[in-house]
């Protein structure tokens, strides 16, 4: 009995011990900036200075201008179609590694070689699509070789389609992963259970192996999702300005020393964040899965 | 052999350089219980695969109501397979699970007749009230009865158990026995059942098939199996023989116990002298044999419940065992690393070798 008194307390103190370094951490760089932003939000602006002076001034002036507001929609219209052309093309390839490909080794080699091109540098990434899409690019000039088209497709570069483009590209990858781990994990024999029962190939997918890897597409798509709309640089080189994201906002504001809508615009996004991972985790119990 | 369910003829299945399946021929009757016995590797999943149609044979041919099934794609054979593992659905709960095959399978039914039947199959396997639990929330001997349920749903004529009970403990593995048997007895279901476990095979099947590497090297009633095994190696995984190598010359075995007098003796590719567990004799070592006898220390015993296995060995390592039947009166009490000397009646022992006689 005696023992057990003094141990649980001396546990108690390792516990607190190992969790200081951490706590410390995040405090200092995680909540206290999120709160130094939700605070200067309210700071005063004016054109070349910005003073502690509570007021709603910026807060009322994002809402108000259909530029911030468009920019907002503008957000959330890229973070779902690239959420959707993510799944489109990652859940096929991840279905392809971590189901069909019954080599442990070659499904390791095929993961592996989705990483490749983050080798180089985001920028060359994103920089890279502009001689494919460019109106004397790679894709404009395969198609006139072949005769397909006659005159340049001049809606594939500085579009929304070219962001959307780059971005599916850049951030499949987060996708296919989850996914890829989650079908890996299915046992072969439930599949083949579903296939003795008299299942065809359609309804094994639609109900045994679509909604055992719904907790690898949930942890796909909040990958894909924190990274889409926090995004600026993708819409900066892919766009020619023309798209601008929340992302853009907060570049031009901080580059233009304008802190207080910066921050506006940074609370904003979080809360979207925060909104949609909130979402996300709702559908699947996560806790259950690892 | 013109009532046989279930045919097959020359089935072969190789993995590369290994040979999963030679050759393998057998005719299974209507409502039979046949349970396939053999060593892990000795190819006996793989034969009930190729049955299920998970694996198609490399060559020979596959007949089941007198269709040749074998390039027919597993969901249209109707033959049930029960995974060693179960492998149920593990987002579903009991009643979805059962009911999978009839909402999702070929001839789907309306939802009220898939409820009520997967209700009856639930009721006839003993999980009445469990029907809406999930099934990680349930006990493994549970889990066997939904596997089998869901099996049994779809009405198969075949039922094909792959090692079903080797998850369980042996408390349920015996109640699950009493029930797969009065299954069948209801259904009129034919059940070809893979085990590794003697026991399970000898309790269970009508025919005992037995298989080594790839072959069948025996099939016979379960009593005939028992007390003639056709081979050493069935002998061996019946694993109630002690077996001893030696020779097998003009009707006399000479073996490590001394030179015995052989009235039969099966054909074989090497001489095998087989005595079973509880034919063996103890004796004290000073007692002068007339017969088969053979010296060896006595190691020690483990308690089986209606008998007891004592364990020796001799002096070049060869473990021997004896099993005393309690029915037979108290054992006696043997002193360990203490010398003795093994005896029998040779006309109870199973001879193999080159000379048959």
């Amino acid at each position: 009995m005696s023992d057990a008194t003094v141990s649980v307390p001396r546990k108690d103190w390792t516990t607190r011990l190992l969790l200081l370094p951490g706590v410390i951490w995040m405090a200092l760089f995680l909540i206290t900036p999120i709160l130094m932003i939700v605070y200067v939000s309210f700071w005063t602006q004016t054109t070349f200075n910005i003073s502690p002076d509570p007021t709603l001034d910026s807060w009322k002036q994002f809402f108000s201008s259909t530029t911030y507001v468009g920019s907002l929609w503008t957000t959330i219209r890229i973070w779902l179609i690239v959420l959707a052309t993510t799944f489109i093309v990652g859940y096929p390839t991840a279905l392809f590694v971590g189901l069909l490909v019954k080599s442990k080794t070659l499904a390791t080699v095929l993961l592996v070689i989705c990483v490749i091109p983050f080798w180089t540098s985001f920028l060359i990434r994103v920089l890279a699509w502009r001689p494919m899409l460019g109106k004397e690019g790679a894709i404009n000039i395969i198609l006139q070789k072949l005769g397909i088209i006659q005159q340049p497709i001049e809606v594939l570069l500085f579009t929304e389609l070219s962001v959307i483009i780059g971005m599916t590209q850049i951030y499949c990858v987060f996708m296919v992963g989850p996914i890829a781990f989650m079908l890996a994990r299915i046992d072969r024999n439930i599949i083949e259970a579903a296939r003795d029962l008299g299942a065809g190939f359609g309804r094994i997918f639609w109900k045994i192996i679509l909604p055992l890897s719904l907790p690898g597409v949930v942890v796909g798509a909040i990958f894909v999702s924190v990274m889409v709309l926090g995004e600026f640089a993708t819409s900066g080189a892919l766009s020619g300005r023309k798209v601008n994201l929340l992302g853009n906002i907060i570049v031009t504001q901080v580059g233009s020393l304008k802190w207080a809508m910066a921050s506006v615009v940074g609370v904003i996004l979080t809360v979207v964040m925060g909104i949609v991972i909130a979402g996300f985790l709702r559908i699947v119990d996560l806790k259950r899965e690892l | 052999m013109e009532t046989a369910v279930f045919r097959l003829k020359g089935v072969t299945k190789r993995y590369g350089d290994l040979v999963a399946l030679d050759n393998v021929a057998l005719n299974v009757r209507e409502n039979e219980y046949v349970s396939f016995l053999g060593p892990s590797g000795s190819g006996k999943t793989t034969l009930l695969r190729v049955i299920a149609g998970f694996e198609t044979p490399d060559s020979g041919r596959v007949f089941f109501q007198g269709q040749d099934i074998t390039h027919v794609p597993a969901h249209e054979r109707a033959i049930g397979f029960v995974f060693q593992n179960f492998a149920l659905f593990p987002h579903l709960t009991v009643i979805q699970n059962v009911g999978f095959g009839l909402t999702y399978g070929k001839q789907p039914l309306p939802a009220a007749e898939v409820d009520k039947r997967a209700r009856e199959v639930i009721e006839m396997v003993g999980l009445t009230g469990m029907e809406d639990r999930g099934v990680d929330q349930i006990s493994g001997g549970q889990r066997q009865r939904v596997a089998l349920a869901r099996t049994l749903a779809m009405q198969p004529k075949l039922v094909l158990l792959d090692e079903p009970l080797g998850a369980l403990d042996a408390n349920l593995r015996g109640r699950m026995r009493n029930e797969l048997r009065a299954i069948r007895e209801r259904l009129g279901v034919t059940f070809l059942h893979v085990t590794g476990s003697e026991n399970e095979a000898l309790a269970m099947g009508d025919r005992v098939v037995v298989l080594d590497r790839g072959r069948i090297i025996q099939t016979g009633a379960a009593d005939d199996v028992y007390s003639a095994p056709a081979s050493p190696d069935v002998a061996h995984f019946l694993n109630r023989f002690n077996l001893f190598d030696g020779k097998l010359t003009a009707g006399k075995f000479t073996g490590p116990f001394g030179t015995v007098p052989v009235l039969a003796a099966r054909k074989s590719d090497r001489d095998v002298y087989a005595v079973r567990y509880d034919r063996m004799r103890v004796m004290p070592a000073s007692t002068v044999a007339h017969g088969p006898a053979l010296k060896a220390a006595f190691v020690a015993s483990e308690y089986l419940g209606s008998s007891i296995m004592n364990f020796f060995e001799t002096g070049d390592g060869h473990v021997v065992e004896m099993e005393h039947h309690l029915s037979l009166g108290a054992p006696d009490i043997y002193q360990p690393k203490q010398d003795y000397l093994l005896t029998w009646n040779p006309d109870q022992a199973i001879v193999f070798g080159r000379e048959p006689r």
